[in-house]
């Protein structure tokens, strides 16, 4: 038999400084902005008054993308203004999720707690400004006293709220980037590393086996694919329902 | 005294005893054998006082200020200039679109009313034909009728000429029998009583024998 080694998890999410207080994932972030900003430059650049192709074909595709399924479907028309931030939040998120599954990086940047985290925390600071710009003062009244609750219901009804509009609701954006890219992540090494055990450490019986783990590595790694552009969506759309929220409490 | 160190080592869990006594200099570890480097390298005694490593939950400073600054360049960038940009050219394609949209629904517009006068007019040209194809009709039946009534009239009038010529000539051929009737009579009775009887009398009497037959 064999015994199989899993790395401690530092090892898997360690990464040296490239220069000094430059590791990897500030890398991943350069290379997350330079590509999406050269992406939306050449496509601002190109022949606008024909029918798109290419780079400006994908362009307007992601810019359509966040107006009609982000955008539009909880803010409405009011919330095209957020189209900038709301864009470069999704494309940033993508790019830095997409390198877990590009071999040699084959990291994603928002397994690591900082990202998610400070782009959680901005939207909290964002859609607290927005309440409070449309709303003033009442902005505190309509979250935390929600209008149609018997007023002996306040005493449950506003600590909870108070809980899950100012405290929970930027955790669970880190969290849920952050632990769904990590557990993807983990397991493709999983089973990269149970595929080169059976292949090479294994017993000349073991050997075939190998292609279970690698097929079933395959598969994860164009899942994971899919997993990269959904929580980039998840958090955009729940960024535009939050940011929405505030500004029209009616919502 | 000796003391137990356990460490999480390159190889694993790795366990030795060490004297207090003992000076990092007599350890068979430096801190380059560390997977993480030690928080004090001049305190290093052994792979117990290597660094923990960073908390795979904890934020990095750094990796947080890359991650803020990288992206809010980045949305600096989107806001002021990359999708300014790229939304002006996208308008303009649609507003060119809308403005082909409804230069060729006016186009439609204008084709569906040419259509609708070529309609009217080819009405009136149909309504005028036909109101003169009946005044042209109507025309040629009065002018029909007339010609048939004076065919109709000369026919009469020749048969009345034909019909008074017939009398005449029965009459002239009656008086010539009747002479002759009344000449061979007029000998016959000469003949027979050896005296001539009165051509007038004679003549008279053969008118009202030849008229009696004829009525017969």
């Amino acid at each position: 038999m064999f015994a199989l080694e899993f790395p401690p998890i530092n090892e898997i999410l360690r990464w040296t400084d490239v220069v000094p207080s430059v590791n990897k994932i500030a890398l991943i972030a350069i290379a997350a902005v330079v590509v999406a900003s050269v992406i939306f430059l050449i496509a601002g650049n190109a022949d606008g008054s024909t029918a798109p192709r290419g780079v400006r074909n994908l362009a307007e595709s992601i810019v359509e993308f966040i107006e009609g399924q982000i955008i539009m479907p909880t803010m409405g028309r009011d919330g095209l203004g957020w189209t900038p931030f709301l864009l470069s939040l999704f494309s940033f998120i993508y790019l830095c999720n997409v390198p877990g599954v590009i071999p040699i990086i084959q990291m994603p940047a928002t397994a690591r707690m900082a990202i998610p985290l400070f782009l959680s925390l901005l939207v909290w600071v964002i859609f607290i400004g927005v309440g409070f710009k449309h709303q003033g003062i009442g902005y505190l009244k309509n979250s935390l006293f929600p209008p149609g609750v018997p007023a002996a219901l306040y005493l449950l009804v506003t600590p909870i709220e108070f809980i899950s509009t100012f405290l929970v609701r930027p955790f669970s954006l880190t969290v849920r980037l952050f632990a769904n890219m990590l557990a993807g992540h983990i397991l493709l090494v999983t089973f990269a590393l149970l595929t080169e055990e059976l292949v090479q450490g294994g017993s000349i019986v073991l050997k075939p086996v190998g292609i279970l783990p690698f097929f079933m590595l395959v598969f994860l790694t164009a899942f994971e694919v899919l997993v990269a552009f959904l929580q980039a969506y998840i958090f955009t759309i729940l960024a535009a329902v939050y940011i929405g929220g505030a500004a029209h409490p009616e919502h | 005294m000796l003391r137990a160190v356990v460490t999480n080592g390159p190889n694993g869990l790795e366990v030795f005893l060490a004297a207090d006594s003992e000076s990092s200099s007599e350890s068979e570890y430096t801190p380059e054998d560390c997977e993480f480097a030690p928080d004090n390298p001049e305190a290093f005694t052994g792979l117990g006082d290597c660094g923990a490593g960073p908390s795979p939950i904890l934020p990095e400073a750094k990796e947080l200020a890359w991650g803020a600054g990288t992206f809010i360049v980045f949305a600096l960038l989107m806001r002021f200039f990359l999708y300014p940009r790229l939304r002006r050219s996208m308008d303009a394609r649609y507003e060119a679109i809308r403005a082909g949209h409804t230069e060729a629904d006016a186009m439609r517009q204008a084709a569906r009313s040419e259509v609708a006068t070529y309609e009217s007019a080819l009405a009136e040209v149909k309504a005028e034909a036909s109101a003169r194809v009946d005044a042209a009709r109507a025309q040629l039946e009065q002018e029909r009728g007339a010609q048939l009534a004076e065919a109709n009239e000369r026919i009469s009038a020749r048969r009345d000429a034909a019909a008074a010529e017939a009398a005449a000539a029965h009459e002239a051929a009656r008086a010539e029998i009747g002479s002759a009737v009344a000449a061979v009579a007029s000998r016959t009775v000469e003949l027979a009583t050896g005296k001539a009887p009165d051509a007038a009398t004679m003549s008279r009497v053969v008118d009202e024998a030849m008229s009696a037959g004829v009525s017969r």
